[in-house]
C-alpha cells in the first residue's frame, strides 16, 4: 500500500503542476487524472469509467479571474483510487470526489492567501538587491508548497484507507460546504471587479453594461460577446479614422481627440 | 554570418524563455496581485540581460530594482497569451534602456494592463471553454466505450493549440514590439489601440459577470412570491452584477485585500446559512 500511495500521490502532484507550471494543458482534468491512476493501480478500464463520469460533472467548472473552483484534481485522484482499491462503482466514487474537491478548494484558498504575503517578502528582497531570492518565492517556494499540500493528503488518504477519508469528509457539515460554495461565487465577482478597476472610467463604463446585457438577456456565451466586441471595435475604429479623413487638420492630434470622446 | 547565427540563437533562447515562463506563471498565484510574481519571473531574464547579473554602477542597480518592482504590479491573464505580453514588455524594456530620456517606463505597465483584460477574456473562454469542451467531449465519448485513446486524444487536442499560441505569441509580441513600439507611441496609435482594447475588455468582463458568477436568492414568501423570479423579470443576472459592483466599491475605497477575502468567505458562509443567497 505504501508504494501505491506514493505513486498516486505523485500523480496528484503532477496533475496539480499542470495548471501551475504548464499553463493548464488539461492534464489536471478528471479524465486524464483518473486514467493515470487506473494505469498506476493496474485497472485502466475502471480508471477510464470513473474519469468519464467525473469529467462530465466538472465540465462546467471554468477557472477564471479570482475563482477557486472545487478542486477536481484532489477530488478525482482520491475518488478514482477509492473506486479501484475498494472495487466500487464510478457513481460511488462521485460521492467521494465532490466533498474531497471542496476540501481541496479550501486548501487552495489558504495557499492563495499565504502567497499574498510573499509579495511583501519579494519586494523586500528586490530592495535589498537580492534578485535571485525574489524570483525564488515564485519558482522555488511556490511549487514546493503546492507539492507538499497535495502529496501529503493524497498519500495519507490512500495509505490510511479510503474509509478514513470518507468518514472525515462526512464530518464536514453541509452548511460549511454550502457557505464555501457561495463564497466561491463571490470571489470571482471580486476578480472581475479587480479587472474592471484597471480599465473602467466614466466614458467607457457603458461598454461593460453592453457586454453584460447582451450576455444576460441573450443568454450568449463569453466568446460570442467577445466576437461582437471585436466587430464593434472595428466599426469604432473606422468611424474614428473616417473623421480624420474629413478633417483638414493633422490627423494624429485628431485621432487622439476622438479617443477622448470614447 | 557568425554574428547573425549568434543573434538567432539568442532570440530562440529568448522565445523559449517566454514560452516556459508564461506556462509557469501561476505557481505563486495569490489573491492580492494574482500573477504578479510570475510576470516578474518572466521578465527577469530580459531585465538581467539589460542591466547585468550584478550591475556595476549604483544607477544601473537602481534601474534594475525599479524594473523588477515595475513587473511586480497586479497581473492576470491566460498563461498561453501571457507570452505575448512578456514578449511585448521585454521589447519595451529594451527600448526604455536604449532611450531612457524619451521613453516613459510607465507606458509599459499601462500597455500590460490594457492587454490583460481582453486577452484573458478571450483566452480563458477559448482554452478553458471551446478547446476543453471539444477535447473532452470527444474524449469522454471514447472513454465511455472503454477506449484508452480517449484521454490521449483529449490531450493532443488540448496541447497543440496551447503550445502554438504560447510560442508564436511570445515571438510575435517581441518582434512586433521591437519594430513598431516606438512608432506606435510617438504617433498616438497606442492610445487608440489601448482604448479600443478597453472596449473589448469591458464587454467581455460584462459578459463574464452575466455568465460565470450565478449567485441567486432562495427567498420566497408563501407560494406565490419568489424573489428570484421578480428579480429576473426586472433584468436577469441582477445579483451577480450587484455583487461585482459591491466589490468594485470596496476596491475603490482601497479596502485591504485581506479584508475583502475575509468578507467574501465569512460573508459567503453567513449569507448562505441565513438563506439569503445561494
Amino acid at each position: 500500500m505504501f508504494w501505491k500511495a506514493l505513486i498516486v500521490g505523485l500523480i496528484g502532484v503532477f496533475a496539480m503542476f499542470d495548471s501551475r507550471l504548464l499553463g493548464r494543458e488539461n492534464f489536471e482534468q478528471p479524465l486524464i487524472v483518473s486514467t493515470l491512476v487506473g494505469l498506476a493501480l493496474g485497472d485502466p478500464a475502471k480508471g477510464l469509467m470513473v474519469g468519464a463520469t467525473l469529467q462530465l460533472v466538472s465540465m462546467g467548472i471554468v477557472a477564471v479571474g479570482a475563482a477557486t473552483p472545487p478542486d477536481m484534481v484532489l477530488g478525482s485522484v482520491v475518488a478514482s483510487a477509492f473506486a479501484i482499491l475498494s472495487n466500487t462503482s464510478a457513481q460511488a466514487a462521485l460521492t467521494v470526489a465532490l466533498p474531497v474537491a471542496v476540501l481541496g478548494q479550501m486548501i487552495g484558498i489558504v495557499v492563495r492567501m499565504l502567497f499574498s504575503s510573499f509579495n511583501q517578502l519579494a519586494n523586500k528582497a528586490i530592495d535589498a538587491g537580492k534578485f535571485k531570492k525574489a524570483r525564488s518565492y515564485h519558482i522555488v517556494y511556490g511549487p514546493i508548497i503546492y507539492a507538499l499540500l497535495y502529496f501529503v493528503p493524497i498519500f495519507l488518504a490512500i495509505f490510511l484507507g479510503t474509509n478514513a477519508v470518507s468518514s472525515f469528509v462526512k464530518l464536514i457539515p453541509a452548511w460549511l460546504t454550502n457557505g464555501l460554495t457561495l463564497a466561491s461565487k463571490i470571489l470571482p465577482a471580486y476578480g472581475f471587479a479587480l479587472l474592471m478597476s484597471t480599465m473602467i472610467d466614466k466614458k467607457n463604463a457603458v461598454y461593460l453594461f453592453l457586454g453584460f446585457f447582451i450576455a444576460a438577456y441573450g443568454k450568449m456565451s463569453v466568446i460570442s460577446v467577445a466576437i461582437f466586441a471585436v466587430i464593434l471595435v472595428v466599426i469604432l475604429n473606422k468611424f474614428m479614422s473616417g473623421n480624420d479623413n474629413n478633417n483638414t487638420q493633422p490627423s494624429s492630434s485628431d485621432s487622439l481627440d476622438d479617443l477622448e470622446e470614447l | 554570418m557568425a554574428e547573425q547565427k549568434h543573434t538567432d540563437k539568442r532570440l530562440r533562447h529568448k522565445f523559449s524563455q517566454f514560452f516556459w515562463r508564461a506556462w509557469a506563471i501561476q505557481t505563486s498565484w495569490n489573491y492580492e496581485s494574482q500573477m504578479n510574481m510570475g510576470f516578474m519571473y518572466g521578465m527577469a531574464p530580459t531585465i538581467d540581460e539589460i542591466y547585468g547579473e550584478n550591475p556595476d554602477t549604483p544607477e544601473k542597480l537602481q534601474k534594475k530594482k525599479d524594473a523588477y518592482h515595475r513587473h511586480m504590479a497586479f497581473f492576470n491573464c491566460t498563461p498561453q497569451l501571457t507570452s505575448f505580453v512578456l514578449g511585448l514588455s521585454s521589447a519595451m524594456e529594451e527600448e526604455y534602456a536604449a532611450n531612457p530620456d524619451t521613453f516613459d517606463p510607465e507606458s509599459i505597465n499601462s500597455v500590460k494592463t490594457s492587454l490583460m483584460g481582453p486577452l484573458s477574456g478571450i483566452g480563458d473562454s477559448f482554452f478553458q471553454g471551446t478547446i476543453k469542451i471539444i477535447a473532452f467531449g470527444l474524449g469522454i465519448n471514447m472513454a465511455q466505450q472503454g477506449n484508452l485513446f480517449g484521454p490521449i486524444l483529449a490531450m493532443i487536442i488540448s496541447i497543440i493549440p496551447s503550445a502554438i499560441v504560447t510560442y508564436w505569441g511570445g515571438k510575435w509580441g517581441y518582434l512586433q514590439g521591437k519594430k513598431n513600439i516606438q512608432k506606435l507611441i510617438s504617433n498616438g496609435t497606442i492610445n487608440r489601440i489601448m482604448s479600443l482594447m478597453n472596449v473589448i475588455g469591458l464587454m467581455v468582463i460584462g459578459a463574464m459577470i452575466a455568465t460565470m458568477i450565478g449567485i441567486t436568492t432562495p427567498i420566497k414568501f408563501g407560494k406565490s412570491f419568489v424573489l428570484q423570479t421578480t428579480l429576473d423579470s426586472i433584468f436577469p443576472q441582477m445579483l451577480p452584477l450587484a455583487f461585482t459592483f459591491g466589490m468594485f466599491y470596496l476596491i475603490k475605497k482601497k479596502v485591504n485585500t485581506a479584508w475583502i477575502m475575509v468578507i467574501c468567505i465569512v460573508g459567503g458562509i453567513l449569507l448562505s446559512v441565513l438563506g439569503i443567497f445561494n
